[in-house]
C-alpha cells in the first residue's frame, strides 16, 4: 500500500485488518481526510495513520499532535457548524448508499467497477473520521472546559450499544416465549421451527453492521454468531437484572443549551454530541455498508471476472486491493499468494475468530 | 501500582461510577466473548458497542484503552456498571479468576491476593 505517513516502530494496534480489500480502503483515507475539508487544516499534515501488510495500525504521533494543536485554534462557532455538517453528511451519504440495493441495470450492463469505486470512497471517508474520532472528541471536551463549561459530556440519549442490548434482549424474550431458551436455541440451531429461524434471521438483517471492525470476524450479520451471543449474554441471567440495566440506559439525561449558553459552547456541545454518537457507530456504518452493498457488488464483479477467469470465486475478490478491483485487474497467482499469507497468520485468525470456511460463508450469507 | 494488605492496586480513570467485586474474566479473542461467566469483571482492551448485550451479566469493567470519551464509558455509564479505563496492559496484569475490586469513581482496580 502506498502511503505517505512516516513509519513508527511500534504499532498503535496489532492485527486489526487482515483482508487486503479492507486494508486498501485505509489507503484511501488519506485523500478522504482532505475531503473532510476543515478549512486551513487540510494542509497542516498528511493523514497520520497507515496499515501495514500484517494489518497493524500505525499512528504518527507528531502528526496527531500537530493536528490537535491546529484544531484547537480553529474551533469557532462557524467552523464547528461546518465540522458538524460534514460529519453528518458523510454518515448520511454512506447510509443512503448502503441501504439502496445494486440496481439491476448496473448489475447487467452498467459500471459495477465505477460503482465500487464511488462506494469505496464513501466508506474510506468514514474510516478517516474513525481515526479522527480517536482524538477530536477529546479536543472538543477540553475546549468546552476552557470555555468554562463543566457540565457532563453530551453523551447520546441512548447509545447504539444500549439500543442493541435492548433489541437483543427482546429477541431473547421472543424466542423464550416460544419455548426456545438461549440454551435450547444454541443446541438446536439451525434445526429450529421456521418461526424461530425467521425471528433470528430478521434480527440479523436489522442489526447487520454491529460487529468487529474486521469484516471477516463474525458479527450480527451471521445468525450462528447471534445465537451463540444470545446464550453467552442471557443464559442463567436474572431477567430483572437485565431490566435494571436497560432502565439505567433509559434514564440518561441530556443537557439542552439555554439562552445563557454562549454560541461557542453551544456549537462545541452540538459538535461533540455528534462525535460521541459517531464513536458508537463508526464500525457499524462501514461494516453495514460492506455487507449490504459491497458484498452484492463483489458478487456482480465476480461474475464479470469469471468471463476471463472461470474458476474465480467472489471470496477471491477480498484479496484484491480496491484499485485492482475497480481497474478489473485480477491475477490468480497474486490472489493465491495473498490468501496463503492470510491463512498463515494464525494469530490474526484466532484473534478474530475466523474459521476456515468463513470467507465463503460471509460472501454467501448476505 | 501499590501494595496494600497483600493486595495490588492499579490506577486508571474512573469511567462509570460505582464499586464492584468479582472474578476477572479476560477477553483476548473473539471466542472469549461467547462464554462470559455471570458476575465477572470483564478485562479487555476496549469495549465495542456490539458487545453491549453482555453487560447485564457482568459486575464491572476494566479496560486498557485510556480515554474518558470512548465506547466503554458511554455503555458502562448507561448500564450503571462500574468501570475503570486506562489500566494499561490489564490483560497481562490480571489472571482469569483472580478477585478484582473496581472503583468506578476513582479508576482504581484492586487485585485481591488469595493467600
Amino acid at each position: 500500500m502506498a502511503h505517505a505517513a512516516p513509519r513508527s516502530a511500534r504499532p498503535y494496534r496489532r492485527h486489526i485488518i487482515g483482508l487486503p480489500l479492507q486494508r486498501s480502503l485505509f489507503a484511501l483515507a488519506a485523500p478522504a481526510a482532505t475531503t473532510i475539508g476543515l478549512p486551513g487544516l487540510s494542509s497542516v499534515s498528511d493523514f497520520p495513520a497507515r496499515l501495514d501488510e500484517n494489518g497493524d495500525l500505525f499512528l504518527d504521533r507528531s502528526q496527531v499532535t500537530a493536528l490537535i494543536e491546529a484544531l484547537s485554534a480553529w474551533l469557532t462557532p462557524g467552523n464547528l457548524e461546518l465540522m458538524h455538517a460534514r460529519l453528518a453528511n458523510a454518515c448520511a451519504a454512506l447510509v443512503e448508499a448502503s441501504e439502496n440495493p445494486v440496481p439491476l441495470a448496473v448489475a447487467r450492463d452498467g459500471e459495477p467497477m465505477k460503482s465500487s469505486e464511488d462506494f469505496a470512497d464513501r466508506m474510506a471517508l468514514l474510516l478517516a473520521y474513525g481515526i479522527l474520532s480517536k482524538f477530536v472528541p477529546d479536543v472538543l471536551l477540553r475546549a468546552l472546559a476552557d470555555a468554562g463549561d463543566l457540565q457532563p459530556p453530551p453523551f447520546p440519549e441512548i447509545s447504539a450499544g444500549a439500543q442493541l442490548m435492548q433489541d437483543t434482549f427482546e429477541l431473547y424474550q421472543k424466542c423464550g416465549a416460544r419455548n426456545y431458551t438461549a440454551e435450547r436455541l444454541r443446541r438446536e440451531w439451525p434445526c429450529v421451527p421456521s418461526e424461530i429461524f425467521d425471528l433470528v434471521r430478521e434480527f440479523c438483517l436489522r442489526q447487520t453492521g454491529f460487529g468487529p471492525l474486521a469484516w471477516d470476524s463474525p458479527g450480527y450479520e451471521d445468525p450462528g454468531y447471534v445465537v451463540r451471543l444470545l446464550h453467552s449474554a442471557f443464559h442463567e441471567v436474572d431477567p430483572e437484572e437485565v431490566g435494571r440495566r436497560l432502565g439505567f440506559a433509559r434514564k440518561t439525561t441530556v443537557i439542552q443549551p439555554t439562552s445563557e449558553t454562549s454560541p461557542k459552547v453551544a456549537a462545541l456541545r452540538r459538535a461533540l454530541g455528534l462525535w460521541l454518537d459517531f464513536l458508537e457507530r463508526e464500525t457499524w456504518y462501514v461494516r453495514r455498508a460492506f455487507y449490504l452493498k459491497m458484498v452484492p457488488l463483489l458478487q456482480t464483479l465476480a461474475a464479470r471476472f469469471r468471463e476471463k477467469l472461470p474458476a474465480l470465486q467472489a471470496a477471491d475478490l477480498l484479496f484484491l486491493e480496491i484499485g485492482e478491483l475497480t481497474a478489473g485487474i485480477a491475477d490468480p497467482e497474486a490472489i493465491q499468494a495473498r490468501r496463503d499469507r492470510y491463512l498463515r497468520n494464525t494469530e490474526y485468525l484466532s484473534l478474530h475468530g475466523v474459521e476456515r470456511n468463513r470467507l465463503t460463508t460471509m460472501m454467501g450469507n448476505s | 501500582m501499590s501494595a496494600e494488605n497483600s493486595s495490588k492496586v492499579y490506577s486508571g480513570l474512573g469511567a462509570a461510577p460505582g464499586r464492584a467485586t468479582g472474578k476477572a474474566y479476560l477477553i483476548r479473542n473473539a471466542e472469549d466473548v461467547m462464554s462470559v461467566p455471570a458476575g465477572s469483571i470483564l478485562v479487555m482492551r476496549i469495549l465495542h458497542p456490539h458487545l453491549a448485550p453482555l453487560l447485564p451479566r457482568v459486575a464491572g469493567l476494566v479496560v486498557e484503552e485510556g480515554a474518558i470519551l470512548q465506547h466503554a464509558t458511554t455503555l458502562a455509564r448507561e448500564c450503571g456498571i462500574p468501570a475503570a479505563v486506562g489500566i494499561r496492559d490489564a490483560r497481562n496484569l490480571f489472571r482469569d479468576g483472580e478477585l478484582l475490586e473496581v472503583d468506578g469513581y476513582t479508576g482504581k482496580v484492586t487485585a485481591k491476593q488469595s493467600d
